[in-house]
């Protein structure tokens, strides 16, 4: 049985706080009432306590901190750490981004423990019970789901959806949890490289013109490069054009990728799909150039043509002059 | 070695689908092919047995699916797996990752592999959760998210790349027995010919019930970690403005919008 | 001496053969002659076994009882070199010289053999005296003139005129890779012409002396020895004798040498081309080998020598390096690494070290050792992989070469090796696996395949469902293109306007196949064919007409193997048969200066030369020839699978070699095609070659429209 309550999981790389940690307090908030109210904010981290202040936004209850044997993530200590907090804690609702690390571990949270689960969610509420919606059909279209004759749920939260709380906004107080992590750790960390560095930074860029998938072949790489060129925007890709060796990781935008601001941001053949959104998505002016109409992207996009990008290519070099 | 590689046969929506009654989506709109991630894993499984490290070693190519993911296990075997497992029980309909998980687990756990192969995610589901879930079942050490792997035979590690946001990358080591979910561009997947395709026929494929693996609906059913109320076609575009018209006037919309917003 | 007297002496002039030759000399000489034919027959069977062991098709490759009728015919073309005189009269008329002053001097000694060792020792009967004698020496002489001709040609063709076919460096190796420039080629090139000139002319000269000797002051018909004759009338006998001698065995040693090493030398074309010439297929390139049942479960396609047909082995053993291939290439031509001149070469190279030992790799012209019977052909050091997808799969080659030689086939039975190990373009492999899922190369939901109608102001026919005339194949390009989608619905209206009764397969139509299997994927290509011809035979129709010479090659040439069995007609055939019907009143009303492009399925693979062409005059155009037209015409890039494959950037495209070709006509306007796929590629490459004001594409079918139209406001009006 849960003593109901919400557990938010936070999140850090290399002594950083992540963004995410404190958008999940917003989302929290649209359950909390359902559950009691309580939310606590967990930490996992070598000095967990740094990141108390920071994360014990207006709305927190408690901070609860665990100290972590590695001084970075790691999948099993991290996952025995988060089944000892909702052992301890048994919250309602456990709330995590849906992020890299996340996906290493959380999953085998919820499996291990039986517990309601959904990845990714975009939307959370309260209706006798946890609800959430996700993605179905590669976004296509949306699912609601319930999680029926379960005692505490495990969601993991799409990033950039709930705004962030201000951190250090609140006063709740922090508690160590003893958890024994010792010797959970299976994998040994070895270095961090990056691997975007490039010949232009995109993220600097203020007219970005992005193409995808849609542009089908290698060969029409100078086609685009050439409108660009004449538009006078930076050209940037989705990530199967990198997948594919035809262009530098450095101009790829999304998750894995740059995540760029441009002023305007003009998408051509790309479907849209989480992980390219969470690098655009907040960029001033969004065009979306798709034959797809149901293309998630639409969902993004300031501007929307359901249109050949060839088509409009060839009319844009001719606009241009 | 022996390698386990998890597949699943992912469903695509035409651009003009239509919802039935009752949530679903008319069959005749959807198209279906091995998910794209998992061809890169399957890649990563073959390609590893066939360097010097894993030489001669066994692919078995998973499936939790009806009868269509047939062909998914038939384009692995195309490609060289050796042997394929599909289960099967009109109760998974709509399975969710954990449920899926578990009767995966089921199957890995009677052929005990020394590494098991996931797809980060499938391109239908987007959940990114099965791999681990698995995982988490079996109590197996693992990496999410592979982007370089390399094998050291003398001391049974992997090096692995794990790929993190914004284009960093974590170099770690793993001991076996363990399970990688890879992600694409890891590899370049072997084209199957419709030759190997129809040979492929004659490689073993064994379809399983739930019983056949131990387990029955109801422990399938409590592994289950959510249940879809119902499908719903979101509301597009709420605050994109269509630009229509011919390509012309699209392209000089774009001129005009770029031009309004830099100057800006 | 004046002609009456010949005849007199003619009774009693004859030659005296051994002359003062003592015996044991006579018996090394038969000895001598003895071991050159022996070594000749081992040299001419061995490769029969090696051909034999191709395990990648039947031997011998046609049934013993075709193999007279095909000899015979094989003999036809030799003798009357149709062949090789083709786009080479030059070259045409120095090899007749050199094949029949060869044919005729070796009949000549093997006749005087005869007399000599068989029929007057044994039977005391000597025929080589008096009229017989004097005509032999006139026939002779003539030929060896003749043959002296004709290596002299060839010699200041090679020596000065040097075409760029006969160089033999290699487009598919760079500067300084071994190889490159095969120098043993050369070497053995010449070699080859100069012992035949020297033959030729030992033999004058020994005939001279032996005149001036026994005849001074001869002045008969025996016109090169007569003037050798002439040269030595000042020389004592003595002298003479001894030169005689000299000569005698000089010449005739090196008679024997050569002809011991005919089958290890460039001579050994004399056997090889005849054979492969005689055997060739006239349908090689245009219908593929399909997938024999007992070869079902190896690997497709060659990869090793072992895998090759028998015919196809044969064939790498008959190229003569004419270099015809290599200029007809597209390829070639726009700078790939490819030639097919080399493909042969490199692979018959192979065979030959593949023979082993010392000989093997001379033979081969190379020392290096590659290429053993399992060894892989394609690689580093055979054919290179991008070698094998630079092909277009034309059929140029095929078409130049004047022994039959089938590079296009051989290229993709390599492609098949290369498909099943993966060594394909990432491009091409979505493209297959595109094809494979939605039917279509274009990877739309098959469904849509007759959206293209819907734009037109009547129905198309669904052929499934109604009995019609004409089954229109539209194939992808015309089906999904939009702008090839316009040419369908024109060619759509005229037949509808024609009262045609028509109908198309809507989505029971997919990829006809025909690239598929260039590119090598024969198993897809099968899959397709089997549907196809499924849906097709299930509907009732008279002709099948298609606005694609892809499908056209396919649907004609190589469904009739799986079983089908349809009168398939071009659609430039059925508008000519529809303009002279007078359904369609074109009467003359355009005045364009046209050039006609001859796609490489419709004309080479098919034979339709004549009706396009036709109806450009019909429509009033006047027509300019591109200088590569008709068998000859460039291929515009698209066949083979090319289109699926990146071109490198910054290389000509030979799409843009061909529109340069075209503008260089004299005022010429429009440039015409009746492929889509052509209209994709040239209307690019007017633009990227930077010609878009100098000429404009028009389908053939437009122009027949626009014919129409006045027709149309006259009789509103
Ligand atoms: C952990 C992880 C990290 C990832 N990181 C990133 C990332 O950083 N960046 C990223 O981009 N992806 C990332 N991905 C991959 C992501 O999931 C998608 O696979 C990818 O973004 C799809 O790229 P796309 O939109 O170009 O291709 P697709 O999804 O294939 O879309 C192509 C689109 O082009 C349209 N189209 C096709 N032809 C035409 C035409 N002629 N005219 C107009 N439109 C046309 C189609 O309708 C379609 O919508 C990541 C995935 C994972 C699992
Ligand atoms: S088929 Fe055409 S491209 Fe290929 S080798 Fe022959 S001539 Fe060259
Ligand atoms: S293959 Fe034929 S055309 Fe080409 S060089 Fe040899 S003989 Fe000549």
């Amino acid at each position: 049985m849960s003593d109901g309550g919400v557990l938010i999981l936070a999140e850090a790389r290399q002594g950083e706080l992540r963004e995410v940690s404190l958008e999940l307090v917003s989302a929290a908030r649209e359950v909390a009432a359902g559950v009691g109210g309580r939310v606590a904010v967990a930490v996992i981290d070598q000095q967990a306590e740094r990141f108390a202040n920071a994360v014990g936004a207006d709305g927190v209850s408690e901070v609860l901190t665990v100290t972590s044997p590695t001084e970075h993530f790691e999948a099993h200590v991290w996952q025995r750490a988060l089944e000892g907090l909702i052992e301890r804690e048994r919250p309602a609702i456990v709330l995590a981004g849906h992020t890299i690390d996340s996906l290493g571990f959380v999953p085998a949270v919820a499996a291990r423990l039986g517990l309601g689960f959904a990845a990714d969610v975009t939307a959370v509420w309260w209706a006798q019970g946890p609800r959430a919606r996700r993605g179905a059909y590669g976004d296509k279209l949306h699912a609601e789901l319930d999680f029926p004759g379960k005692s505490c749920t495990l969601l993991t939260v799409r990033p950039g959806i709930f705004a962030a709380a201000p951190a250090g906004s609140g006063a709740a107080a922090a508690r160590a949890v003893e958890i024994d992590l010792d010797g959970t750790a299976r994998t040994e960390h070895v270095e961090f490289r990056d691997v975007a560095i490039g010949d232009v930074d995109i993220t600097k860029a203020e007219f970005l013109l992005s193409i995808g998938r849609g542009i089908e072949d290698k060969d029409n790489i100078p086609r685009f490069e050439h409108l660009a060129e004449r538009f006078g925007a930076t050209l940037s890709v989705s990530r199967p054009l990198v997948d594919a060796g035809w262009m530098p990781n450095a101009r790829q935008v999304g998750q894995s990728g740059k995540t760029v601001k441009p002023r305007v941001y003009l998408a051509l053949g790309i479907s849209g799909a989480v992980q390219h959104l969470a690098g655009m998505r907040s960029a001033d002016t969004i065009i979306a150039v798709n034959t797809d109409p149901e293309a998630p992207i639409f969902g993004v996009a300031h501007f929307g043509a359901v249109a050949d990008l060839f088509e409009v290519a060839d009319e844009l070099e001719r606009a241009l002059g | 070695m022996k390698f386990v590689v998890c597949v699943k046969q992912v469903a695509s929506l035409d651009e003009e689908f239509e919802l039935l009654e009752g949530g679903g989506v008319d069959s005749d709109f959807v198209e279906w092919e091995l998910n794209e991630w998992d061809t890169f894993s399957l890649e990563a499984a073959l390609a590893l047995r066939e360097s010097g490290e894993g030489e001669g070693g066994e692919v078995v190519a998973v499936t939790v699916g009806e009868q269509e993911a047939e062909e998914a296990l038939l384009a692995c075997l195309a490609r060289g797996a050796d042997r394929a497992v599909r289960v099967w029980d009109e109760s998974l309909q709509g399975a969710d990752p954990l449920a899926v998980a578990r009767v995966l687990a089921a199957v890995v756990e009677r052929e005990s592999p020394d590494l098991v192969f996931c797809g980060v995610q499938s391109s239908d589901a987007v959940t990114g959760s099965t791999g681990t879930a698995l995982a988490g079942y079996l109590d197996m050490a693992r990496v999410a998210v592979v982007t370089a792997l390399s094998y050291d035979a003398p001391s049974s590690t992997l090096t692995v790349d794990r790929e993190l946001e914004s284009g960093l990358v974590e170099v770690v080591r793993i001991g076996l027995p363990a399970l990688l979910t890879i992600q694409t561009g890891i590899n370049e997947p072997r084209y199957a010919t419709l030759r190997a395709i129809k040979q492929a026929r004659e490689k073993p494929l064994v379809t399983y019930g739930l019983e056949d693996v131990g387990l029955d609906a109801g422990a399938v059913g409590v592994a289950a970690g959510a249940h879809t109320i119902e499908l719903q076609t979101p509301e597009r575009g709420a605050g994109a403005q269509l630009l229509d018209g011919s390509p012309a006037e699209v392209a000089a919309r774009i001129v005009e919008i770029v031009q309004e917003r830099m100057s800006g | 001496m004046p002609g009456g007297g010949t005849l007199l002496q003619a009774a009693v002039k004859t030659r005296p053969v051994f002359w003062h030759l003592s015996v044991g000399l006579k018996i090394a000489w038969y000895a001598l002659a003895v071991v050159s034919v022996l070594v000749f027959l081992y040299g001419v069977a061995r490769p029969f076994y090696k051909w034999s062991r191709g395990r990648g098709g039947p031997w011998p490759p046609y049934p013993w009882r075709e193999l007279p009728a095909r000899l015979w015919r094989g003999l036809q073309s030799l003798l009357s070199h149709r062949t090789i005189a083709r786009r080479d009269r030059l070259a045409g008329w120095a090899h007749r010289g050199i094949f029949y002053g060869w044919i005729v001097l070796f009949a000549g000694t093997v006749v005087l053999g005869f007399n000599t060792d068989f029929t007057k020792p044994v039977f005391g009967l000597d025929y080589f005296h008096g009229n017989f004698y004097l005509g032999y020496k006139e026939v002779l002489n003539v030929l060896g003139t003749v043959l002296i001709a004709g290596v002299l040609v060839m010699m200041f063709r090679r020596g000065v005129l040097r075409p760029r076919k006969l160089d033999y460096t290699r487009p598919d190796r760079a500067p300084g890779e071994v190889h490159l420039e095969r120098r043993t080629y050369r070497v053995g090139d010449w070699a080859f012409i100069s012992i035949l000139l020297v033959i030729a002319l030992t033999g004058f000269v020994l005939e001279g002396v032996r005149i001036a000797m026994s005849h001074p002051g001869y002045g008969g018909t025996q016109f090169g020895g007569w003037v050798v004759a002439q040269a030595l009338s000042g020389v004592s006998s003595a002298t003479l004798g001894g030169v005689r001698h000299g000569l005698w065995w000089f010449h005739g040693l090196l008679a024997i040498a050569f002809v011991a090493s005919i089958p290890y030398t460039k001579a050994g074309h004399m056997i090889t081309s005849y054979l492969s010439l005689s055997l060739r297929d006239p349908l090689a390139g245009k219908r593929l080998a399909v997938i024999p049942p007992e070869r079902a479960s190896a690997p497709a396609g060659y990869g090793q020598l072992q895998d090759f047909s028998p015919l196809h082995l044969l064939q790498i053993d008959a190229c003569t390096k004419c270099g015809r291939c290599h200029e007809a290439c597209p390829a070639n031509a726009t700078g790939r690494p490819l030639s097919p001149r080399d493909v042969v070469l490199e692979l018959h190279e192979q065979s030959n070290v593949a023979i082993g030992g010392v000989l093997g790799g001379l033979m081969a012209g190379r020392l290096d050792g590659g290429g053993a019977q399992d060894d892989a052909v394609v690689g580093q050091d055979g054919v290179r992989t991008e070698t094998v997808w630079s092909c277009m799969q034309c059929n140029a080659c095929v078409e130049a070469c004047p022994v039959g030689i089938e590079q296009a086939p051989i290229i993709n039975q390599l492609r098949r090796r290369l498909v099943e190990e993966g060594e394909l373009d990432p491009n091409v492999q979505s493209v297959l696996q595109t094809i494979h899922k939605s039917g279509n190369s274009f990877g739309e939901r098959n469904r849509r395949r007759g959206r293209w109608t819907e734009e037109l102001d009547f129905d198309v026919k669904d052929a499934r469902r109604e009995p019609v005339e004409v089954l229109w194949f539209v194939g992808d390009y015309a089906s999904f293109d939009p702008r090839s989608q316009r040419v369908s619905r024109t060619l759509a209206r005229l037949l509808d306007r024609a009262g045609v009764e028509f109908g198309i397969l809507y989505d029971g139509e997919r990829n006809s196949g025909n690239d598929v299997r260039r590119v090598g994927e024969e198993g897809l290509f099968e899959d397709l064919a089997e549907h196809n011809i499924a849906a097709i035979s299930e509907c009732e129709f008279q002709r099948i007409m298609t606005s694609d010479p892809h499908s056209l090659n396919t649907l004609r040439n190589e469904y009739p193997v799986l079983g089908a069995d349809w009168q398939v007609l071009h659609h430039a055939e059925l508008l000519l048969e529809l303009i002279l019907a007078g359904r369609l009143d074109v009467g003359g009303r355009l005045s364009y200066r046209t050039t006609y492009h001859d796609p490489c399925y419709l004309g080479r693979h098919n034979g339709v030369y004549e009706a396009p062409r036709q109806i450009l005059r019909e429509l009033g155009c006047t027509l300019l020839e591109m200088p590569r037209n008709r068998s000859n015409s460039f291929c515009c890039g698209a066949g083979g699978g090319r289109i699926w494959i990146p071109d490198e950037p910054g290389q000509e495209r030979p799409a843009e070699n061909r529109i340069r070709e075209a503008v260089a006509l004299q005022a010429v306007e429009l440039f015409v095609v009746s492929c889509p796929k052509d209209v994709t590629m040239f209307e690019d490459a007017i633009k990227t070659s930077g010609n878009a004001e100098r000429i404009e594409l028009r389908e053939l079918t437009e122009l027949v429209e626009e014919a129409l139209l006045p027709a149309e406001v006259a009789a509103t009006t």
